[in-house]
């Protein structure tokens, strides 16, 4: 399961220089640039409509950029999916839930690359999907038709598909949206192992508020890419207001208002989901999992009395 | 009695109308899963319109209507395709242009060249009057749909389910939207035959619609859906000659009532099984 096994270069991901023109006319991205080194997790962090998904389809070669190139190890992203190197976790509305297939057909379609002309299972195939399938605790669901799961079960099961797929890149498209805080947390430790098993997981997320928490760099990005490296250096309010502008809410407690362990000021960012909380030094706060849970269970009570 | 009901086999034409209604609708029935699945009924509908000018070409070429077909159905899907994408226009909107336009040229040619071939049998089909190597075009296009499908409904399912998951697996996905539009234009010609342009998109449709409600599983809805085509048009072809009344006029009716069957009584999805469950998931939370 190594993902640098099979190639003497070293896994990386490299964004040079891509732009993304659309046919009406309206350039998405421009001139993006980052570099992801194998063993992270990055997140690709803007507001809808900054070019963050289509940057997401470049990089999963499902547009081509009009200037500029993604490679993966060096290869161009289609040779690398032809090596399976890349793997993907939709976006829960961008599936047919109706679908007639079940958990099982879902996980081994992780597996079609490595299958013949006829996509017949082998015992490989079947044996790494059920694997991928008792790593998310979905085992036990393989029979069900896709649409009868919760939330945070369709996200495991395609997680599943992924890890069955063995890719060295993996990218999650808005992975926490409409799932529970439980599964959150699942989906959490277990990219961290794949990141310690040195894979390249890039998340797609505008919940700002979890990724101190998970990620190890951060790409932020308003039409091009406005900062990327380690979380904890490019998370700063100046990026973020870049970034978000007026979508993002700005609350500031002074020393006399806020009553932390410390007594300091902080700043409060937020876009609707979860707040990002900085120090008076400009240091994240709030980035334990712990307190994370509690804002969860808060909202949760909160929505509850109205 | 039982000889009265034998009467149809006693005539070739019958015996013919027979076997390549029940090949065609079981063909149909196999593709209809997918385009039920793709969202592509309309898309069905268009491509059985306009496929109507180039079988009257073909036939004032003497060129197999087939080929005539299959080349008009490409064209307009190519139109639709490159319209759609330069424009911002509506998906139902850019086929409602192009069907409409391929249908119209088809029905001005047939009017300006009359020949052997008259619109009431395009738009209304005339399996009773097919000849042999009509018949023998039909087993070709049925032969090979069945064999694509064989081979690569797998591909297909995933094409139809998640293009994105096909495209990251490095499947060419362009491809696989062709291979379908192709088998779609393919059987859309040889429908034509049984039931006519007009009523082609049922057959293409409402087998798969129907299997869809009684099951969960592809393969389940693959082997219901083109029993429902074979079945139902085999009845169809059969009762028309009875009721003396337009054969693909029965094969649809008898679509539509096995399809009304399965809306009312279908074990899981079907109205009845519905109102169950919410019944006992009352029951439930009352208790």
């Amino acid at each position: 399961m190594n993902p640098t096994d099979s190639s003497t270069r070293p896994l990386d991901v490299c964004v040079e220089n891509v732009s993304v023109v659309y046919n009406n006319g309206n350039e998405a991205v421009s001139n993006a640039s980052f570099h992801l080194k194998s063993g992270i997790i990055c997140a690709l962090v803007g507001i809808n409509g900054s070019g963050k998904s289509t940057l997401f389809k470049a990089i999963m070669g499902f547009v081509t950029p009009a200037r500029g190139q993604v490679l993966i190890s060096g290869l161009p992203v289609q040779a690398a999916q032809k090596r399976n190197w890349i793997a993907y976790v939709p976006q829960s509305e961008d599936v047919d839930w109706n679908f007639p297939v079940s958990v099982w057909d879902v996980v081994l379609m992780g597996r079609y690359g490595y299958m013949n002309f006829l996509r017949i299972p082998r015992a490989d195939d079947k044996r790494l999907a059920e694997e991928s399938l008792r790593r998310v605790q979905m085992w036990d669901f393989r029979d069900r038709q896709i649409g009868e799961l919760s939330g945070g079960q369709k996200k495991r099961v395609f997680l599943a598909r992924a890890l069955a797929q063995q890719s060295r890149v993996i990218l999650l498209d808005e992975p926490f949206t409409g799932v529970d805080v439980k599964t959150e947390a699942a989906i959490i430790t277990l990219l961290g192992e794949l990141r310690d098993a040195g894979h390249i997981i890039l998340v797609s997320t505008h919940d700002l508020g979890s990724v101190p928490e998970f990620c190890d760099e951060a790409v932020i990005i308003n039409r091009t890419v406005l900062a990327s490296g380690p979380v904890t250096e490019v998370f700063n309010e100046a990026n973020l207001t870049k970034a978000f502008g007026g979508a993002l809410r700005h609350f500031r407690f002074h020393e006399s208002t806020v009553q932390n362990h410390d007594g300091r000021s902080v700043t409060v960012l937020s876009d609707e989901e979860r707040p990002l909380v900085f120090g008076k030094d400009g240091h994240l706060e709030f980035s334990k999992r712990e307190g994370r849970e509690n804002i969860v269970r808060e909202r949760a009570n909160h929505e509850d009395d109205e | 009695m039982i000889d009265a009901l034998l009467v149809p086999f006693q005539y070739d034409y019958m015996v013919k109308a027979l076997w390549v209604s029940a090949l065609i609708g079981g063909v149909c029935g196999l593709l209809s899963c997918f385009v039920t699945l793709k969202g592509w009924s309309l898309m069905g509908d268009a491509l059985s319109h306009a496929i109507v000018p180039g079988v009257t070409i073909a036939y004032l070429m003497g060129a197999p209507f087939a080929a005539g077909a299959f080349i008009s159905g490409l064209f307009a899907a190519v139109g639709m395709g490159f319209i759609k994408a330069r424009t911002s226009l509506k998906e139902d909107a850019v086929i409602g242009v192009v069907f409409t336009t391929f249908f119209a040229l088809g029905v001005l040619l047939i009017s300006l060249f009359p020949s052997g071939i008259t619109l009431k049998t395009i738009v209304f089909g005339n399996i009773l009057g097919i000849a042999d190597e009509d018949a023998n075009q039909v087993l070709v296009i049925a032969a090979v749909t069945v064999l694509v499908l064989l081979l690569k409904w797998k591909d297909l399912v995933l094409f139809c389910f998640d293009p994105n998951q096909a495209r990251t697996l490095g499947l060419n996905v362009n491809a696989y939207h062709f291979i379908l539009l192709s088998l779609l234009s393919a059987t859309a010609v040889a429908s034509m035959q049984t039931v006519g342009a007009c009523l082609v998109v049922a057959t293409l449709v409402t087998p798969g619609a129907t299997a869809y409600l009684l099951t969960d599983k592809f393969s389940t809805m693959l082997l219901l859906s083109s029993g429902i085509g074979i079945t139902s048009s085999f009845l169809g072809a059969y009762f028309s000659y009875f009721l003396d009344g337009s054969t693909g006029g029965c094969i649809v009716v008898i679509q539509t009532l096995l399809f009304l069957a399965a809306l009312v009584w279908g074990p899981k999805h079907g109205l009845l099984a519905s109102r169950t469950k919410r019944k006992q998931a009352l029951a439930r939370s009352l208790a």
